[in-house]
């Protein structure tokens, strides 16, 4: 038994599930995160309310920093990332860009995601018009309390236009994953939007909508039921201006026709990207990605978690796009399965 | 090379012009047919809101465009263009001047109520069918037809007094409708049933067209019956927007 800490690399929901599920069962956890505080992309981006939860996220991701900080088991290092990594199943070393190093039987990444770039999609006036916003940007109006604005000149929007994937789904720039939650994710801004201000007309304009699972009645049937925001199903061709407002061109292909309609206000619904580090990740671990560029993952049947190397296990959303609910679930899966290698108690897989 | 879509042209969009002169370059006749735009510039969003203030019209907002009602239409059947699940779209959508070219034949629901049994997400496609003749109606889209106006001059009178009298409707509706009363048919009528008529209620005919008869008691049902159907008729004009009697035909009761 070589009881070594575990390292658990990324402070977002499935890294602080992690950590705090190891510490939970007595075991040391080595927390490193990049940034200089802790919570991942929902405290770091600002978002507003949860999916599904409607909890803020201050409040729900807060509560599990909280927990992880306080923890005598958890050792945060926060400001650094993992330089070097070597060793064995039972017996790794981790070298810290601070300078520590750090003995680990296990190692546990949850890495997390990149939002996407809207630049990359230049056609839809991210970047060229201040009123058009990501939806990342529209949770920090929300939860920031200044409200749904437009950036220009501060107006209250009367009319806003969410474009669903972008950044996904989308061949020409390399993205043919579903982002999975941007769906429900802008549903819930619609009817956010539409709360706080009762005469604003919210559109969404989609290929699908993949508000899977219980998400439907939640989010699709209330968004349309309870709150009147409009689905059009169109992908948008490219966002422009008249000088005073915004220009969405497109099919309105129910009708055949096409639509160029005045918005004061365009959202992108953006995807998620893998980590923009997952390249050196790659590298710094010794493990393989998958082909679109997130951790690639081992079985999912004998042994959640696992990734091409042995005693290094994965979750969250460096696995590709996941829910923040999922994330933790899978965290705390890995968690088991890097304590079971800790303690020597190799988890049996469905293959052996 | 052919023309593909061209089903997407319609006629009305043809411009044609005898003499037309555009920088110097003569673009006159057949041969220099123009194509106006298809391109829809603005949504009116008042619409939905105000065929959701109509009896029937109140859940158009849950559509999600699976065509289960359309599917499931007996008028479709007939009439292809008769396409419930398409105009409950151009009312949530606002496009208005779509809508109104089908103005001529979405009072054809028969009202079968099939769709409202097949709809998954009971937006009551009977009922936004109803809605829309009403609002096609109220906005002046429309023009009442004959059937409406007889149907009317029938229910004022039981408004009125209780009861019909055959005599007097049919007065009011050749008025209404600006027909002569003197038609050979109907002179051929009355006087096959005056022939044939016993002379008691040829005389309670006659009677009756000078002294209204009455239900004994009726004019509480009536107050009541009008208090509610104005009651609702200004609520209804008050969420189109519209003035007291704007698109209106006077609808007069009398007594």
């Amino acid at each position: 038994m070589t009881n070594k800490p575990v390292l658990v690399v990324g402070g977002g929901p499935a890294g602080l599930a992690a950590a705090h599920a190891l510490a939970s069962v007595g075991q040391q956890t080595v927390l490193v995160e990049k940034e200089g505080r802790l919570g991942g992309a929902p405290i770091l981006s600002g978002y507003a309310k949860l999916v599904p939860s409607g909890e803020w996220a201050r409040d729900a991701i807060g509560a599990m920093v909280g927990r992880v900080e306080n923890n005598p088991l958890v050792n945060v290092q926060l400001s650094a990332s993992v330089a070097a990594f070597s060793g064995t199943p039972g017996a790794f070393r981790a070298t810290l860009s601070n300078g520590q190093s750090v003995e680990a039987g296990a190692a546990v990444l949850c890495t997390g995601f990149t939002h996407f770039d809207s630049v990359n999609k230049p056609e839809w006036g991210f970047g060229t018009y201040p009123d058009v916003v990501t939806t990342a940007q529209v949770e920090q109006m929300i939860s920031s309390g200044r409200g749904v604005r437009c950036p220009s000149d501060g107006r209250k929007p009367e009319r806003v236009a969410i474009l669903l994937c972008v950044g996904s789904r989308d061949r020409q720039i390399g993205r043919e994953w579903c982002s999975k939650i941007c769906c429900t994710v802008s549903s819930n801004i619609a009817m956010e939007i539409r709360e706080e201000l009762p005469d604003t007309h919210v559109y969404i304009y989609y290929m699908d909508i993949r508000t899977f699972g219980l998400y439907e009645t939640k989010y699709y049937w209330r968004s349309q039921e309870e709150f009147k925001v409009k689905y059009i199903k169109s992908r948008i061709a490219e966002v422009t201006s008249d000088g005073k407002r915004l220009i969405i061109k497109g099919e309105d292909t129910l009708v055949k026709r096409p639509i160029t309609i005045p918005f004061d206000m365009v959202v992108h619904a953006i995807g998620m990207d893998p980590n923009v580090d997952n390249k050196s990740l790659a590298a710094t671990f010794g493990i393989g990605l998958e082909p679109h560029g997130f951790i690639g993952k081992g079985s999912s049947y004998g042994n959640l978690g696992e990734t091409s190397r042995p005693g290094i296990f994965v979750a969250g959303a460096a696995t590709g796009p996941e829910t923040i609910d999922d994330s933790i679930a899978q965290a705390k899966a890995a968690a088991m399965a890097a304590f079971a290698l800790v303690h020597q108690q190799p988890v049996q897989t469905a293959a052996a | 090379m052919p023309i593909h879509e061209k089903n997407l042209i319609r006629p009305e969009n043809l411009k044609t012009h005898e003499n037309l002169t555009i920088d110097g370059v003569n673009v006159s006749g057949h041969w220099s047919t123009f194509i106006a735009p298809r391109v829809i510039t603005d949504y009116n969003e008042k619409i939905e809101a105000e065929i959701s203030a109509l009896p029937g019209g109140e859940h158009i907002n849950r559509c999600w465009q699976c065509g289960s009602c359309t599917n499931s239409c007996t008028v479709n059947a007939v009439n292809p263009d008769f396409n419930p699940r398409y105009w409950i779209y151009l009312i949530r959508m606002g496009m208005e001047s779509e809508l109104l070219r089908d103005k001529d034949i979405i009072w054809q629901c028969v009202s079968c109520n099939k769709c409202t049994y097949a709809c998954p997400r009971d937006v009551f496609p009977e009922g936004v069918m109803k809605a829309t003749a009403h609002w096609l109606e109220l906005q002046g889209h429309t023009p009442k037809s004959k059937s409406t106006i007889f149907d009317e001059e029938f229910t004022e009178q039981v408004v009125a007094t209780g009861k019909i009298e055959e005599g007097r409707i049919i007065r009011n509706f050749f008025t209404k409708t600006r027909q002569p009363l003197f038609q050979e048919w109907l002179i051929e009528m009355a006087m096959r049933v005056a022939r044939h008529m016993p002379v008691r209620l040829g005389f309670l005919m006659g009677l009756s067209t000078v002294i209204r008869p009455r239900t004994r008691g009726w004019s509480k049902a009536r107050d009541a019956i009008t208090d509610y159907v104005n009651e609702q008729e200004v609520k209804q004009r008050q969420a189109l927007g519209l003035r007291e009697n704007e698109g209106k035909t006077g609808r007069q009761h009398e007594n």
